[in-house]
């Protein structure tokens, strides 16, 4: 075993794992000291508790669908897989898609790595005809790499880096630290001019080349083959390229090789479409680097291995000067994500935590009343001011659009394609079964003028239902209602499907959409998120949009089908329930299938004639620099038929104390004394304008690429909170509620049982009673709140 | 030969789903991710075809282990962009409350393995919980099997003192 080390022999010993001769060893120094035997004894009871209690551990069980999807692969013979190991590169997407990387000239192939063998190579152009190479047969490659039994000779771990697997190490370096690793890499022939300069923003890749490098030089030795003796010598000069070379340990084998120099991996775009929409989300994301992996917490009573809920810091708008910052400028946001999440917190008897409050999610769950904008224009702005209820000397604004609705006569004729994940993880009660009920609801709507196609992917891809009238509704229903989970995902065909049927039945003035039904374990095969969203935005100027639902799913894949559905022109809504299928797939169905408006950013300009500072109310991670607000090129929210979207602004008048600012004076630093403060540009208060603020608006219509401009001038009054509309009334309570849940400084003269004063007042119709539900759960919050 | 592969998976399924299950689950933290890498698993042990008796334990363990760790690696490419959206999702059950009265349920001896580095307990629960030898868990692990000992026996050490300070 190891007779260097007399313990760990013991240990060995005690646990029956010692060979022949050293266990006779053993027992014969044992017999001489009773201490080791004492030791012996206590290291068998404590395996004997180990054993009892580990035995009894709950685990997960496969689900009925899943164990007959085995059973019918081996009956069947087949039990193939439509998977793809395109996926296996889903880590150096990653670390691509942290830089900017372009390949020229550079082509992936899979080989027979333990005989040096190339069997297989990809050498069409571009990414989608490599998706389609014949992924079965080389899937079957990579599974004949992988038996351990056999590898298990053969390998010489490479020092494991040391990553303890349930963290998450930086993306750039978990490809290669999360197991294990053992690379191949053979002839490296990549002409290093070739390859695109390192980029500014490249991660550290020393290390992991560096191990990439020992990794090819233990295989080499194992199988006694000589690998390129100047193998060391490439990986550097790849490395030092700025190109990360990542082979995957478990069971395949990637490497680069020369090749004809025409496909061309662009890694471009994704960085970009996140850092678009996040700009004011940078803040927010300073938490993440050492952040834990915020994955769901198990369901099935499974007791959590950790805590697995993580929230990244919000760090709330401060105010600011109107002098030095008169713009402020975000996109919509109409998610309502936050909303649900507080929801389940205070049903449970807790004040959520404090970063999980997303204000203007809470805001924009509701539905307000506001006026239909007129013919021809596709939203109304409505601006309305009053005594702001948390800080009576300041002012409380709230900008509130209304999407124009569209009736059911009206209303083009619907295309619709339902994408429908039906893999194994699909099948609790809250994901398929939830998605049935929800495309009942949504099949309901239709009429004769609609077609309604539905494509599965799981282990198989196919249509279930041909393009099939909106009318027969008992056709769509028996669809639906024969859907089944099991089987592994694979979406990328199914995908593709799914747009080559929208196609088909295209319709030239409708709507024609995709709809995606998932749990967020949507692996597309295309892998890297650029490539699926280059495809889908490439759909979407061909007329045909994606919405996204999500079901039941674990939270880090949100982004992502936020980010897709950004791409195809379409929109996302997270179903945990019933109640939210109907909220958006029968009450706001409209909202939800039909874009009247992309890209729609908002700048107020405030007058410092009037206002000393402002603060945004939430917002934080839809804030946009000023200068994005005129290019076109900026992507922004989009809006429904018949959606709202509010926002309120808290403005300190002249003469009124800002809230104390945290922060110190600084020490080192020659403190300006006041008179050498810059003087204020003088303001003539005489002659200045008597607007509040103007609201400059800019959106673009569903099928153009140039935006059109709406400006808003507002002249405010300074009247009593309870003059103001409801719905004003209501959504600032709101506002106050979610002030409150974050411990914001600025609100501390009022608690919840204000608020459930104010909102209650403000109810208004509630025909759907989301309002009264809020209040009841106020009234939660209000007893959670006393110490 | 159809017949017995069937046959032959039908055990191996019911022996060693459980098992395997509890693995993933550990590696993984979700059991969505659980099932699918050890459904996975199966599937491609059916592909493969009956094995020796003394192959197909580390096999399984090892093909499901791979499997959890394309899962994870999977999921986390997007995961430093998404961290701040997470953070404001609902999860799925249990409640908050709930998770609370479940963590406590948990042994003390359990918790304290759940404190050990990550490696350690991989591979007690593959010794004590799944029953594999030394060489065997180095089989699935990747790891050798000196290596193997030097981590059961760092481990077991910790939990021993940890158990004398009660």
């Amino acid at each position: 075993m190891n007779p260097s080390n007399p313990d760990i022999q013991l240990t060995a010993y005690a646990l029956g794992e010692l060979p022949e001769d050293e266990r006779r060893a053993v027992e014969a120094r044992i017999q001489a000291d009773p201490a080791l035997q004492a030791a012996v004894d206590e290291i068998r009871a404590l395996a004997a508790q180990l054993e009892t209690e580990l035995a009894g551990e709950p685990a997960p069980a496969l689900s009925d669908a899943q164990r007959q999807a085995i059973l019918d692969a081996s009956a069947g013979g087949g039990g193939r897989l439509a998977r793809f190991p395109w996926r296996r590169l889903t880590g150096f997407a990653a670390v691509a898609a942290a830089v900017t990387l372009v390949f020229g000239g550079v082509f992936w192939t899979a080989t027979r790595s333990l005989h040096g063998t190339l069997l297989a190579r990809i050498d069409e152009k571009g990414e989608m005809a490599i998706m389609e190479y014949e992924e079965q047969q080389l899937d079957e490659l990579l599974e004949e790499l992988s038996p351990p039994d056999e590898l298990a000779d053969l390998v010489i771990p490479v020092a494991p880096p040391e990553v303890e697997m349930g963290m998450t190490p930086p993306p750039d370096i978990q490809e290669f630290a999360a197991a294990p690793v053992m690379y191949e890499v053979a002839e490296l022939e990549i002409a290093s001019e070739r390859l695109s300069p390192k980029p500014k923003t490249m991660p550290d890749v020393s290390a992991p080349a560096a191990h990439g490098i020992s990794g090819a030089e233990a295989v080499g030795s194992v199988n006694g083959k000589a690998f390129p003796a100047d193998g060391r010598d490439r990986m550097q000069r790849v490395s030092a390229s700025g190109i990360v070379v990542a082979g995957r340990q478990d069971d395949s084998w990637i490497k680069l090789g020369k090749a004809p120099a025409h496909m061309t991996v662009s890694f471009q775009d994704a960085p970009s479409t996140l850092a678009n929409r996040a700009a004011g989300r940078a803040s927010s994301l300073r938490g993440y680097g050492g952040g834990i992996p915020a994955c769901c917490p198990p369901p099935d009573g499974i007791p959590p291995l950790s805590n697995t809920e993580s929230y990244a810091p919000i760090e709330g708008n401060a105010f600011k000067s109107i002098l030095e910052e008169p713009l402020s400028t975000f996109s919509i946001d109409v998610d309502t994500a936050s909303y649900a999440n507080i929801r389940r917190f205070l049903q449970a008897g807790q004040l959520p935590p404090p970063d999980a409050v997303r204000i203007e999610e809470m805001i924009n769950y509701f539905p307000y009343t506001y006026e239909p904008p007129r013919e021809g224009v596709p939203f109304a702005v409505h601006v309305e001011s009053a005594a702001c209820p948390w800080a009576p000397s300041h002012a409380l604004v709230k900008i509130g659009l209304k999407g124009r609705d569209l009736d059911a006569e009206s209303r083009p004729p619907c295309n619709l394609v339902f994408l429908i994940d039906v893999s194994g993880s699909m099948s609790s009660e809250n994901k398929l079964p939830l998605v049935k009920k929800s495309l009942r609801l949504l099949a309901r709507q239709l009429t004769e003028n609609d077609r309604v196609s539905i494509v599965v992917y799981a282990s198989a891809t196919g249509l279930v239902l041909p393009p099939t009238p909106g009318s027969q509704l008992a056709a769509i229903n028996a669809a639906i209602d024969n859907l089944q989970a099991g089987g592994s995902t694979a979406g990328g065909a199914g995908i593709r499907l799914a747009y080559d049927q929208a196609r088909e039945t295209f319709l030239k003035d409708g709507n024609n959409r995709v709809i995606l039904c998932t749990d967020g374990d949507f692996n597309v095969g295309i892998t890297d998120s650029d490539e699926l969203a280059s495809f889908i935005a490439e759909r979407a100027k061909q007329g045909i949009f994606l919405t996204i639902l999500g079901f039941g799913m674990g939270n880090y894949k949100d982004d992502r089908l936020e980010t897709l559905s950004n791409k195809g022109n379409g929109n996302y809504a997270y179903i945990d329930t019933f109640s939210e299928a109907r909220k958006n797939l029968a009450e706001q169905a409209a909202g939800t299938l039909f874009t009247i408006a992309k890209d729609v950013k908002l700048q107020i300009e405030f007058n410092p004639a009037r206002f000393a500072s402002y603060r945004l109310v939430g917002y934080e991670n839809r804030l946009l620099a000023k200068e994005d607000f005129n290019d076109d090129q900026k992507d922004a929210g989009e809006l429904g038929a018949g959606h709202t979207v509010t926002a309120f602004y808290e403005l300190i008048p002249h003469g009124v104390e800002p809230p104390a600012p945290a922060v110190d004076p600084l020490k080192y630093q020659p403190q300006p004394a006041a008179e050498e403060e810059p003087a204020a540009p003088a303001i003539d208060l005489e002659n200045a304008s008597p607007e509040w603020l103007t609201v400059k608006l800019r959106y673009k219509l569903p099928d153009q690429d140039t935006s059109t401009k709406i400006e808003v001038p507002f002249t405010g009054t300074f009247s009593d909170f309870s003059e103001a509309s409801a719905d004003f009334r209501f959504a600032a309570g709101v506002a106050a509620a979610g002030y409150l849940m974050r411990h914001d400084s600025a609100v501390h003269s009022i608690g919840f049982p204000d608020v459930v004063d104010c909102t209650a007042a403000a109810t208004g119709p509630d025909p759907e009673g989301y309002r009264r539900e809020f209040i009841d759960l106020l009234k939660n919050a209000a007893v959670l709140d006393c110490p | 030969m159809k017949r017995d592969l069937s046959h032959w998976l039908q055990d191996m399924v019911a022996r060693y789903e459980r098992p395997l299950c509890q693995y993933a689950y550990r590696i993984t933290g979700n059991p969505e991710h659980a099932r699918d890498a050890v459904q996975d698993t199966f599937l491609r042990l059916c592909r493969k075809g009956v094995l020796p008796d003394d192959h197909v334990v580390p096999w399984l363990f090892r093909v499901c282990r791979n499997r959890c760790i394309d899962i994870i690696r999977k999921e986390q490419p997007m995961e430093p962009l998404t961290d701040a959206r997470a953070a404001v999702l609902p999860a799925p059950d249990p409640s908050p409350a709930e998770q609370a009265g479940l963590r406590e349920a948990v042994s003390l001896l359990l918790q304290k393995l759940a404190e050990l580095p990550a490696r350690q307990a991989e591979v007690i629960r593959l010794k004590f919980q799944h029953h594999l030898s030394y060489r065997e868990i180095a089989a699935v692990t990747a790891l050798s099997e000196s290596n193997v000992g030097v981590l059961i026996h760092t481990g077991i050490q910790t939990l021993r003192r940890q158990a004398a300070q009660l």
